[in-house]
């Protein structure tokens, strides 16, 4: 989904940015705060970043000014919590623009807003939606994953069709949505599997510093877990 | 595999290449004044000027390889070519410039698309080719020692370096198991291959945190306090250089004016 460098025109690259840059001041707080209270969790934050980093390099490309990719930033937004996986995404995306030429600095604000704001934000709400729910753990988090994944790709259809509406908006917008659906659509499938496995993992061998951490999304799913044993 | 040999690669140019030894802070506004104006420019002359003048830096100046630079451009210019004759057919709505039959399907083409999509085309070349000058010519920790002393939050410097760190680690863990995987027969076949990446992807998220969790403590024991401190021999900003950019900028951005109503189309 990294909207290429330059292919933004004025004023939609600054747009993006403005409304960007509030969520991930508001994640930056909350870094500040988590990681002051406990500074062990800083390697878990990291390898979390360069997680995001190495899946959405996986890139195949697609003729709409962008690729497509999984995100990873799903798994993060349900372990970490939206605002934290927002901060994690820019410095992923501005690292991608920097050592890979993936993505650029002036569509920065444009590809944080699709895969650290969006994605995250829809991830997490059905991820508490689904524990609620008592849906199982493994189905919440496939779920949770793989929507924050398509979700995210609706977004950047979004705003490629704002920047280059043709005969209508909803046009290109179909256009746009409908070219990335082709390889994102099973791409969103096996990063909800994926993530499946990663979420146990995390639960069995990191669960104290997570659960300790307070992440909300997290005691749901050990509560869970207790109570399904 | 090979794409992440490819953020390697360019990291290591970063630190060799002939201007690794100027001043960052020179090398980051030159970059990133030319990406402005080739964004913000209406027509298609300031990004071509933008285009050439960052192109003869990088091969020239900081003596990048062509055959690298070539390899970094084709693939995101043939995205981009694509993407654009796509703008070209498809995007235009307000008068015709021609007609062509395809198998008995008429199809207009309209100048407003074609127009679109030649600008948008050269646009992202001017900017590409201004993101390559910085990705190739300026290393990363030089760019973080930059967001420390523009007052970023000292938690989000803190977060790039690790996070920096940890891509490297990711990068060699992944390379040393798909050799191993490769020798016991992985990825030999479509179902062998899907099982074999997803186990490489399961257990590279474990052994890099095992291995991230190891190097914390080890610098904890040390007296690590959420900084890391280094030499700053960062070379001073050239005035000289500084005003020449500024200068060439200016004139970039009156040619961008002058040329507003020139279309190729």
């Amino acid at each position: 989904m990294h909207i290429m460098e330059g292919f933004l025109p004025h004023p939609w690259w600054e747009i993006w940015f403005a409304v960007s840059i509030i969520v991930v001041i508001l994640g930056i707080y909350k870094l500040k705060k988590l990681t002051e209270k406990f500074p062990e969790a800083k390697p878990l934050l990291a390898v979390m970043g360069a997680f995001v980093f190495v899946l959405s390099a996986l890139k195949l490309p697609s003729v709409t000014g962008s690729c497509s990719h999984p995100t990873g930033s799903g798994l993060a937004a349900v372990v970490l919590g939206p605002a934290i996986a927002s901060v994690l995404s820019a410095i992923v995306l501005l690292f991608q623009a920097l050592l890979l030429a993936h993505g650029g600095l002036t569509t920065l604000g444009a590809n944080i807003f699709s895969m650290g704001i969006v994605g995250p934000v829809v991830g997490y709400v059905l991820w508490v939606v689904s524990k609620k729910a008592r849906l199982p753990t493994s189905v919440g988090v496939f779920i949770a994953v793989a929507l924050a994944d398509l979700s995210t790709y609706v977004t950047t259809s979004l705003q490629l069709a704002l920047a280059f509406p043709s005969t209508s908006f909803m046009d290109s917008f179909i256009t746009f949505g409908s070219i990335f659906a082709i390889t994102q659509i099973p791409l969103a499938i096996g990063e909800g599997i994926l993530a499946i496995f990663l979420f146990d993992f995390l639960v069995k061998y990191k669960g104290k510093l997570l659960s300790a951490m307070n992440v909300i999304g997290l005691r749901v799913g050990l509560q869970s877990q207790e109570a399904s044993k | 595999m090979s794409h992440f040999n490819l953020s390697a690669e360019i990291d290591r140019y970063a630190y060799t290449n002939a201007l690794s030894k100027n001043s960052p802070v020179t090398k980051l506004f030159f970059a990133l004044s030319l990406l402005l104006i080739s964004v913000l420019s209406p027509s298609p002359v300031v990004p071509i000027t933008v285009f050439l003048t960052t192109t003869v830096m990088i091969l020239l100046c900081a003596k990048i390889p062509w055959r690298f630079y070539l390899r970094l451009l084709w693939y995101p210019t043939v995205i981009v070519a694509l993407t654009c004759v796509i703008i070209a057919l498809f995007f235009g709505y307000l008068e015709p410039l021609t007609e062509v039959n395809l198998l008995g399907l008429r199809w207009t083409i309209f100048r407003d698309g074609v127009a679109t999509g030649f600008t948008t085309f050269f646009r992202v070349a001017g900017a590409l080719s201004s993101q390559f000058f910085l990705v190739l010519t300026t290393p990363m920790t030089s760019i973080l020692l930059i967001l420390r002393k523009a007052r970023v939050p000292k938690i989000i410097v803190e977060m790039s370096l690790l996070i920096y760190r940890y891509i490297f680690v990711f990068i060699e863990v992944m390379e040393t198991m798909h050799i191993a995987q490769e020798l016991r027969l992985g990825y030999s076949g479509l179902l062998k291959k899907l099982r074999s990446l997803s186990m490489l992807i399961g257990n590279l998220f474990i052994r890099t945190l095992d291995q991230g969790e190891r190097t914390f403590t080890a610098m904890s024991a040390r007296g690590y306090d959420g900084n890391i401190r280094v030499l700053e021999d960062v070379p001073k900003p050239n005035n000289a250089a500084l005003a020449g950019i500024m200068f060439f900028a200016v004139a970039l951005a009156i040619v961008a004016y002058l040329t507003v109503n020139i279309r190729i189309v």
